[in-house]
């Protein structure tokens, strides 16, 4: 009697344990980074596969061809079951919220309690939660304290600033030194971001998908890019275009001091402070406004997303995953602060009390949450919406084109792509 | 029976390659085709628009113009530098040198390395305005060119790339010259022919059969090129799409922007130039190519 007892009770135990937990999987996990994010996501993989018992194969690259990548495999129906993907790219993989997973129906697995309604908001298509933000990013100004400081100059806060510091950068230090720099992306970004500034939107309206800025805006806005190329505030197009298109941390102007800032990504520290190591002299400030701003105008926007692949046999075990890498202690710890300061509230006050969040990444997004600035459209990094703009502003910085027929063909361009994503 | 066993034996070993013939490259062929004359965005269902792509692309795509002219540019540049390139190396290395083995190994590497990932950001490095080319014109009193920002010399860059992996062509031309028997040299020699007399009036036109094959082959493999100026401008096709060659636009459009259908269109006007290009070489062959028993005077 007591060892039917006894199996009785096993065996309701082991049921209950399989009704509440996946099945042991094989599971394919893929994101994108650098060498410090991609050690601590495998080390977090492997605690959470141990503790959840699933076996899984980590595929990681550059960010380079990611995207491509993920979306041949999409195509395909051979994506991983777990993978991390870029927020702008949720209404290319699922345009009406069927191409991925919907994580709600996992709301047993995911604690999604941890997450502020808004963000989830960013994540859903179509009423399905297709990605789950992993933190929150934008762009904030990265000046080289030492540069400034052997300049005599303070860090700018706004544009006029910036234009002083150009004359005395040349006059102390020599016509090398540069306080800014801005080419391709970051040009269009620096457009954008004085056109933001002067009327308080976004280039395209996330409620409407349409172009929010008028023609006249644009125009403005392009001139603003030429006038700091011709006061010496940076160098122009083709100037950045000599060394061959490297990143910013590998471009020996940027390490030698002679850029005295950047306008990046807040995450991206570690990575643009790569010449000068732990003891590097990058300090995060607001970026410098415009006279008369209506608001910081900083592009900020939900940064990377896990997803779960629609076509995934192993979904349940996916969403334990994805629960362990964001929400339980033994995958926050590990994933610490490598994609910024997490999204879920229980990760970052771990991560806070444990003193685990890089003081670096902490200080630029603090800058970013505080920030006065619309939000922004997926669109505006749709990859045939930024041909249209950096293409047509190439040409503009060139001398091929003036700032009236640039913003012309952009807006152009613009309404063509939008058209075609939607 | 036995014949029939050996019909079977025969489809067996040759099964291996029809069937990755039909996988890898017939079908995708074929499916080009048809995804060319639809709209599809990859991750949704094609849909049939009939000739929309091909006009678009014709008579209203600046970006298609712009990659096509980028491109024949390149290749009329590349394909005769190359061949003239390889023959010349080739014929020096036809004579009996000293560690002559060594000398054709060493200029055959660049064709091995030539299309790697890692020499293409090497380029990158030996052609930027601090690079290795400029430290040279610079340290010979010149001003420092901006190969990579100015459109003139951008598209030189990515040429010199192509034309230095010219191993491939090299060791086909220095069979073709082995092959030459000495006694027609010889002969010349006795009728007083000189080095120059010899080299264009006897080794040329008994190569020509080889000349035209390279031709063939570099031509088509200068008009699908991809890696070089992919990792050398970023995708780009920077500055201002003087190095946007059209394998570039097809990856853009199939991979990029999703536009596969587009992509495949492109795909196909470019088998069409190739095509084209093709039958006029074969055609003027006729009047340059000699081959053995040619009754031609």
């Amino acid at each position: 009697m007591k060892n039917t007892v006894t199996m009785g009770t096993t065996l309701a135990l082991m049921l209950t344990t399989a009704l509440g937990s996946a099945q042991a999987a094989d599971l394919r996990v893929s994101w994108w980074g650098g060498d410090a994010r991609h050690a601590a996501t495998q080390e977090a993989l492997q605690i959470c596969g141990d503790k959840h018992g699933h076996n899984i194969n980590p595929e990681f690259t550059g960010f380079d061809g990611h995207l491509e990548r993920l979306t041949t495999q999409l195509a395909g129906r051979t994506s991983p079951d777990l993978m991390q993907v870029n927020w702008p790219w949720l209404p290319l993989f699922s345009p009406d919220g069927t191409g991925l997973a919907d994580l709600n129906e996992f709301s047993d697995i995911i604690d999604l309690s941890q997450w502020d309604a808004t963000l989830l908001e960013s994540g859903m298509r179509n009423g399905a939660l297709n990605g789950l933000p992993v933190s929150i990013t934008g762009r904030v100004l990265f000046y080289n304290a030492d540069t400034f400081s052997e300049a005599g100059v303070e860090p700018p806060a706004t544009w006029e600033d910036m234009i002083a510091a150009a004359e005395t950068f040349k006059s102390e230090l020599g016509d090398a030194y540069y306080p800014f720099s801005a080419s391709r992306y970051n040009a269009m970004l620096l457009v954008a971001l004085y056109a933001t500034q002067k009327t308080g939107v976004g280039f395209i309206d996330p409620e409407t998908n349409e172009i929010a800025w008028d023609e006249a805006t644009l125009v403005d806005a392009i001139n603003f890019y030429q006038s700091l190329v011709d006061a010496g505030v940076m160098k122009s197009w083709e100037q950045d275009a000599a060394m061959g298109n490297p990143g910013l941390h590998e471009r020996g102007d940027w390490a030698s001091g002679e850029i005295g800032s950047s306008y990046e990504w807040d995450t991206t520290v570690s990575q643009i402070a790569g010449p000068w190591g732990a003891d590097h002299p990058l300090v995060p400030v607001m970026a410098p406004r415009i006279d008369g701003a209506v608001s910081d105008g900083i592009f900020r926007k939900p940064s990377m997303m896990f997803a779960i692949s629609a076509s995934s046999p192993n979904q349940e075990a996916a969403a334990e995953i994805l629960n362990c890498l964001m929400v339980e202690d033994e995958g926050v710890r590990v994933m610490a602060s490598h994609r910024g300061i997490p999204a879920a509230a229980s990760a970052v006050a771990l991560l806070e009390a444990e003193g685990l969040i890089d003081a670096n990444v902490k200080a630029a997004n603090d800058l970013v949450l505080a920030a006065d600035t619309p939000p922004a459209s997926p669109y505006f990094e749709d990859p045939a919406v930024r041909t249209a703009f950096e293409g047509v502003l190439e040409e503009f910085a060139y001398g091929l084109m003036s700032a009236e027929d640039a913003a012309r063909e952009i807006m152009r361009g613009t309404e063509q792509a939008l058209r075609r994503v939607q | 029976m036995g014949g029939s066993d050996n019909r079977w034996v025969g489809l067996a070993y040759v099964a291996p390659y029809v069937v990755g013939l039909l996988i890898f490259t017939a079908i995708p062929f074929g499916a080009s085709f048809y995804l060319s004359f639809t709209d599809y965005p990859l991750l949704r269902d094609p849909i049939w628009i009939g000739l929309q792509n091909y006009i678009e692309l014709i008579f209203h795509d600046r970006t298609f113009h712009r990659a096509l002219q980028v491109t024949l540019t390149y290749v009329f540049i590349t394909v005769p530098l190359k061949l003239t390139f390889a023959l010349l190396i080739a014929y020096v290395l036809n004579y009996k040198l000293k560690a002559i083995g060594f000398f054709r190994t060493a200029y055959y590497v660049p064709s091995i390395l030539g299309g790697s990932v890692a020499i293409a950001v090497l380029w990158r490095y030996i052609f930027a305005d601090i690079g290795l080319v400029n430290m040279i014109i610079t340290g010979l009193g010149f001003e420092a060119i901006n190969f990579f920002g100015d459109p003139r010399y951008a598209l030189f860059t990515i040429t010199l790339l192509r034309v230095w992996q010219f191993g491939s062509a090299m060791v086909i031309f220095l069979a073709a010259l082995q092959s030459i028997p000495a006694h027609v040299y010889e002969a010349a020699a006795i009728d007083g022919a000189n080095k120059a007399q010899t080299f264009f009036y006897i080794t040329l036109p008994l190569i020509t059969p080889v000349i035209f094959f390279n031709l063939i082959l570099q031509m088509v493999e200068a008009f699908q090129e991809f890696n070089g100026p992919f990792i050398i401008t970023d995708g780009t096709g920077a500055p201002l799409r003087s190095t946007y060659l059209v394998p570039l636009y097809i990856y853009d459009k199939a991979f990029r922007q999703f536009d596969m259908g587009y992509a495949s269109a492109i795909a196909w006007i470019l088998f069409a130039i190739i095509m084209v290009l093709t039958v006029v070489a074969f055609w003027s062959s006729r009047h340059w190519v000699y081959y053995a028993g040619d009754k031609r005077s």
